[in-house]
């Protein structure tokens, strides 16, 4: 079978052909015996002028109502997604920061009290009102008005006053120095939307308030929804010149696009195969069902890993830190140790994610600002294994070593530096069970006949890896193969899945944990604040309480400097930027408070029946989601196949 | 009056303290699990982006507390629900706020009823007529071959089987869709071109659930009619040269039936949970994973709009069917 | 052993008690099994039945073959636990509320129906999530067991109602026969196909609830069930990656188990009914 490979490296489109000569490991069920069209899914749409994806989010639960503000609103049925912009928005795959609403950066005074926004012109919203610095004001002061909302006590704490000298412009003035009181304003995958005045003031009651049908300044409008949650329709505005994603990028080609549910994945692969969806999420082997029995259909990647392995987060383990044995940075060193990666990596994700030493995703410009910067640093760093032995961690050769396991699985990946950094990282840590159980020794722990692990008290070790039920979440794929990791190496390991785990996590009820374990970063820029800052001690409760900040209750004094630190760096100074987040970083790697594994992995395809030009690994114009605020700015480069 | 005294006023009696009793378990039960509505929502709301502020979690909480009327001890709770209840208001439900718990459950029920209880009754009579026959013609060669396929389908995992009848005529075959209970963008109508989208999109499920309730209820009347066929009296009435199809009529269904009418009560009343997988599979609208997300998200007023509605048809259903009872055999009598 | 061979002149017998036989054997070779059932990747991925894997490799890099023989192992103990348990208490409160009426039956009645009236499922889902990482195979089976009862109990009683106003029962009384002893010998032979009946669906109902539970996610997937099996197979996604070998085996095990459940029942309540048992001997 002959194969093109587009795969970009350094940039550069790098396309060669490849002669597949092994047995392709995907195997394929006899292709329907009557080739028939497809039944038509749409009542009332034309196909070919319509996008069908599905929600990330599932069914919706308030299809009725449009009031993200208040409590959860599953805004990626395309309310965050189609019909509105935010004032900025995060762009991972191309590592920019993109102007919505604003036009331009945020200018604060020189001691974080005060800042300015500038504002696009020629903005309208949905029913041609235009939109103006008094939309944003009113926004503001509504947010701090009503205690219902749910961003109500942030603005109320920080927003002494907000006013707009003219219609473009917004003058915030803060109770209290905050460098990046903008990023609530900031879209990654959640932000402080802007409500149009004219509709929310008619209303006495704005928490209450349905906001049905939704108006916002995305090019894409309300068609309808179904009352069960299942689908919702959005209709190409015929004014799309007025919404910054046709300001910017010229007018969106689908005319609906379907933002539908499907409760079971078999379905949702079905509906794909019959062309029915254009984009779905799926799991590593849905993905594979969907790539073996569908021609038209394609991965981000063509080849092999196929995934999205762009997004900005890192997966892992995470240690509740307030809890014996976790508390003790060896242990959780030893667990971390145990762990033989590219094994882990094939039980978890098939050995597609890319790896990460740190606690951030080794993606974007994170490898080249911080983690190549921290070789050196994790190369020489040592963990005391007691007796005076040290042990250096770092293996510069784990991505080869994953490498090596994707082609004895069968799948074709060249072995080329450049492609194993780009499609598995830089580097993680050893396989050194022996080191591990020199740690755990030196800190009493011991084994029993039968070659397993009795904590310091003589009481076998037992670990129960919370996660959630939905097997394609990467907490379930994490616990899954680090509890097999540990299994082998002599403790009595298991993964506890269970449909409580968002509060035994939130209110510190675990001990190990499938959660992320440091906060995502922003996505673009080289400001660590959003990953760091949620170590903050101030965040930490008790367990039984809900946390505010990371859920392992982890924190420090060291990092509390860090974080104080960063919040009087300039977010604009790049270079101040990046030395203090390698700092925060260094702190965290010694501690090691949860296990940064692998960067979030998206099995997600596109179906070119009826549209093409999807932003594939070769020609990444934008992220490649349709559950992210950027969808819209997909709009206008797809192209309909003419069927 | 005998009959009012001694067996009615107990019974009804019994019936709403079985009720009362349901109700206030399923009021209780969630409370002790670590589902907490409010810290699904601040989950929920948390994971997806930085609109809450680390710094004034606490806030949130009260004012989420407040919003949700879960201030208070458990016992003011109880007392509300039953003023509420007694209103016949449910109140919001918390994950889908602020979305009236009885406007969900009127979205649902009619998907779920409509689905559960033409299949109900469907493979009730069916699996019970035909059941009946085999059991009665137990000797004959159909009635065999019939019981044997009932015997290999009733294993059948549902979510496989259900799956397999998907890939069968949703995929090789393409006759029917592959998910929904309409078309996307249909909208609500009592016109023709809605209604039959509607059973063309419910065929699926109907089929599926048609097929292994039949096979069910068709092994448990034919065993049940087998022995009732051996009894003295059916011989007996054999022997006498009574019309076939009059000994069958009169005496064997007759006798048979009974517990199947107890076992159609309770089939009918679980209808109110849903169909929890056949909503999973065909991607169908109920009250199945509105329940089941209730649970899940610790969504207390939507768990009791449900079960409350479900607990009351269950026990209604078992009442009526007491007292109907000496209509199918007269020989129970309420002394 | 005269009832042995008496039962195995009906064929439906003699080869439901070979299945039966067979699927024993088969669990009772999982102590003999080389690789531990809870670890990943000990052998190669997906590969077809052959004779060095009799029924093929999964994604997890398991011994299909090795899996189900635990899978019949506890998924059996499951089922027989919870059906076991919940016979035994349907029976005596059936019989109990059903022959005493009065009193003892509204009493029982009002236990079993305020069981029956919770949905059933939440119930367990709930109790499932209280007793966390502890739900093994004995919690689960008497989890199960708590909550089976109560329907049957329901049928058995209105049997036994209909029963007590038959002419015998009045003339067992009147002829001074204990309560015991009519309920044994004049009840008991009525009950009996019933009472099988009901363990066959209560088996079946069992094993599909497990099968429900485990697709839902909510059991351990290392504990490996025909549930936990299926569930991996359908996650998975076997059915569309053509590895048929990965579904049809628990599929195909659940039948036979089945199957071979229901033609012992049905054979043995025929043995155990004597007005059955002449008729078909007459028959033949």
């Amino acid at each position: 079978m002959e194969v093109t490979r587009i795969v970009e490296v350094e940039g550069t489109p790098v396309v060669e052909t490849v002669i597949e000569t092994q047995e392709v490991v995907v195997t394929a069920t006899p292709v329907p015996v009557e080739k028939e069209e497809a039944p038509d899914v749409l009542g009332v749409l034309p196909r070919n002028e319509t996008v069908i994806a599905d929600i990330l989010t599932g069914r919706v639960g308030t299809p009725g109502n449009f009031n993200d503000w208040v409590g959860w609103k599953w805004r990626d049925r395309g309310m965050q997604n189609l019909a509105w912009e935010p004032l900025w928005l995060v762009d991972f795959a191309t590592g920019k920061i993109i102007n919505g609403l604003a036009d331009g950066d945020p200018i604060y005074s020189d001691d974080f009290t005060t800042l300015t926004i500038p504002l696009r012109q020629g903005v309208a919203w949905h029913d041609g009102e235009p939109f103006t610095a008094a939309d944003v004001v009113y926004t503001i002061e509504t947010l701090v008005k009503y205690d219902g909302f749910n961003a109500h006590s942030y603005f109320a704490d920080n927003v002494k006053s907000v006013s707009a000298p003219d219609d473009y412009t917004v003058e915030i003035e803060l109770t209290q120095s905050n460098s990046r009181f903008h990023t609530r304003f900031l879209d990654r995958w959640g932000v402080t939307h802007i409500m149009p005045k004219h509709i929310f003031e008619k209303e006495a009651d704005p928490v209450a308030f349905e906001f049905n049908p939704v108006v916002g300044t995305g090019p894409y409008k309300l068609h309808s929804y179904d009352e069960s949650g299942f689908w919702t329709i959005w209709e190409k505005r015929e004014d799309w010149d007025k919404s910054p994603t046709g300001i910017m990028y010229g007018e969106p080609k689908p005319k609906y696009v379907v933002l539908q549910y499907f409760a079971n994945e078999g379905a949702k692969i079905l509906a794909q195969l019959t062309h029915q969806a254009d984009y779905l999420n799926l799991s590593s082997d849905g993905l594979k069902a969907v790539l073996a029995q569908c021609e038209s259909c394609r991965a981000y990647q063509p080849t092999f890993p196929w995934v999205v392995n762009n997004d900005p987060c890192i997966t892992g383990i995470v240690f509740n830190s307030t809890i014996p044995p976790y508390d003790n940075k060896d242990v959780r060193w030893a667990l971390l140790l145990a762990i033989n990666i590219p094994e882990y990596m094939g039980i978890a994700v098939d050995g597609t994610g890319v790896l990460s030493p740190v606690h951030i995703p080794s993606l974007g410009t994170y490898p080249e600002n911080f983690i190549k910067p921290m070789v050196s640093w994790l190369t020489d760093f040592e963990l005391d294994l007691g007796n005076g032995e040290k042990f250096k961690p770092y293996d510069p050769t784990a991505p080869a070593q994953e490498a090596e396991y994707a082609v004895g699985r069968g799948y074709i990946f060249p072995n080329d530096p450049a492609y194993i950094e780009k499609a598995f990282g830089i580097g993680w840590y050893k396989y050194a069970p022996d080191e591990a159980a020199k740690l755990l020794e030196k800190n009493g722990f011991s084994k029993n006949a039968d070659g397993q692990w009795l904590l310091p008290d003589g009481e076998p070790w037992q670990i129960r890896c919370v996660s959630n039920t939905d097997t394609t979440t990467h907490g379930y794929r994490n616990c899954i193969a680090a509890t097999q990791q540990w299994k082998k190496f002599g403790i009595d390991a298991e993964p506890y899945p269970t449909e409580a785990a968002a509060d035994l996590n939130n209110t510190g009820d675990f001990e190990v944990s499938g959660n992320w374990p440091a906060q995502e970063p922003w996505g673009a820029g080289p400001d660590l604040y959003r990953t760091l800052d949620l170590w903050n001690s101030e965040y930490v409760k008790p367990n039984g309480e809900v946390t505010g900040g990371q859920v392992g209750r982890w924190s420090s004094p060291e990092m509390d400097a860090v974080i104080k630190k960063l919040r009087e760096t300039d977010p604009t100074d790049s270079e101040a930027v990046i030395e203090v987040g390698i700092e925060g970083l260094k702190i965290a790697v010694t501690e090691m408070p949860g296990i940064p594994t692998y960067g979030y992995v998206g099995f997600m395809s596109w179906d070119e029946t009826y549209w093409s030009n999807w932003p594939g690994s070769e020609n990444a114009y934008t992220q490649p989601y349709a559950h992210w605020g950027n969808f819209k700015y997909m709009m206008p480069f797809l192209e309909p196949t003419g069927k | 009056m005998t009959f009012i005294r001694r067996y009615l006023i107990p019974r009804l009696i019994q019936y709403v303290l079985v009720t009362f009793l349901g109700i206030t378990a399923v009021f209780f039960i969630p409370r002790f699990l670590p589902n907490d509505p409010i810290v699904r929502t601040i989950t929920a709301i948390q994971s997806r982006g930085a609109t809450l502020d680390p710094a004034t979690i606490d806030e949130t909480v009260t004012n989420l507390k407040r919003m949700y009327g879960l201030e208070g001890s458990w016992l003011e709770q109880y007392g509300n629900f039953w003023l509420r209840l007694f209103r016949a208001d449910f109140g919001v439900s918390f994950f889908q706020f602020p979305t009236p718990v009885s406007k969900l459950i009127g979205i649902a029920l009619p998907w779920t009823a409509g689905l559960l209880l033409t299949t109900t009754f469907l493979n009730w009579t069916l699996g019970n007529i035909i059941g009946g026959l085999a059991g009665y013609y137990s000797r004959n060669r159909w009635s065999r071959a019939l019981d044997a396929v009932a015997m290999v389908i009733r294993p059948l995992p549902y979510y496989i089987f259900a799956f397999a009848l998907l890939l069968l005529l949703a995929y090789w075959v393409r006759w029917f869709p592959v998910s929904g209970g309409t078309a996307i963008g249909r909208k609500v109508a009592f016109n023709w071109p809605f209604i039959k989208d509607v059973l063309w999109h419910s065929f699926l499920p109907a089929l599926s659930l048609t097929i292994l309730g039949g096979a069910v209820n068709f092994q448990t009347m034919k065993l049940i009619v087998q022995n009732v066929n051996a009894e003295n009296y059916v011989q007996y009435a054999k022997l006498g040269g009574i019309n076939e199809s009059r000994i069958v009529s009169k005496y064997v269904i007759r006798n048979a039936i009974l517990p199947q009418i107890t076992n159609l009560a309770l089939a009918l009343g679980q209808i109110f949970s849903g169909a929890l997988i056949t909503e999973i599979v065909f991607s169908y609208p109920g009250l199945g994973t509105l329940l089941y997300n209730a649970i899940v998200t610790g969504d207390y007023n939507l768990i009791m709009g449900i079960t409350t509605i479900s607990i009351v048809a269950i026990t209604t259903a078992i009442l009526v069917v007491d007292l109907l009872y000496p209509f199918w055999d007269p020989r129970i009598r309420y002394m | 052993m005269k009832t042995f061979r008496d039962l195995f002149r009906d064929y439906r017998f003699a080869l439901s008690f070979c299945v039966l036989c067979l699927l024993l054997i088969l669990a009772a070779l999982s102590i003999f099994a080389p690789y531990d059932p809870t670890l990943w990747g000990v052998v190669p991925r997906d590969l077809k039945p052959s004779w060095t894997y009799l029924l093929g490799t999964d994604s997890k890099g398991q011994d299909i073959f090795w899996q189900a023989t635990f899978a019949v192992r506890n998924s059996l103990t499951i089922s027989v636990i919870a059906a076991t348990a919940s016979r035994i208490i349907a029976i005596l409160v059936g019989m109990v509320a059903g022959y005493r009426g009065k009193g003892a039956d509204r009493g029982l009645m009002f236990i079993s129906d305020s069981l029956l009236v919770i949905p059933l499922f939440l119930i367990i889902v709930l109790l499932a999530m209280l007793v966390r990482d502890r739900m093994n195979l004995v919690t689960l089976g008497l989890l199960l067991a708590f909550f089976g009862w109560a329907w049957d109990a329901r049928v058995i009683r209105s049997l036994i109602l209909s029963l007590r106003e038959r002419e015998f029962t009045q003339t067992a009384i009147l002829s001074g026969t204990g309560t015991v002893r009519l309920v044994l010998n004049e009840y008991m032979p009525y009950a009996t196909p019933l009472v099988f009946s009901t363990l066959i669906n209560n088996m079946a109902w069992a094993i599909g609830l497990e099968i429900t539970l485990a697709i839902l996610g909510l059991i351990n997937p290392n504990l490996p069930t025909l549930g936990t099996m299926l569930q991996s197979a359908i996650i998975h996604q076997a059915v569309l990656l053509g590895r048929w070998w990965w579904v049809l085996t628990p599929v195909i095990l659940s039948i036979f188990l089945f199957v071979a459940l229901y033609w012992l029942s049905v054979s043995i309540s025929e043995y155990l009914d004597p007005r059955t048992r002449i008729q078909r001997v007459g028959g033949q």
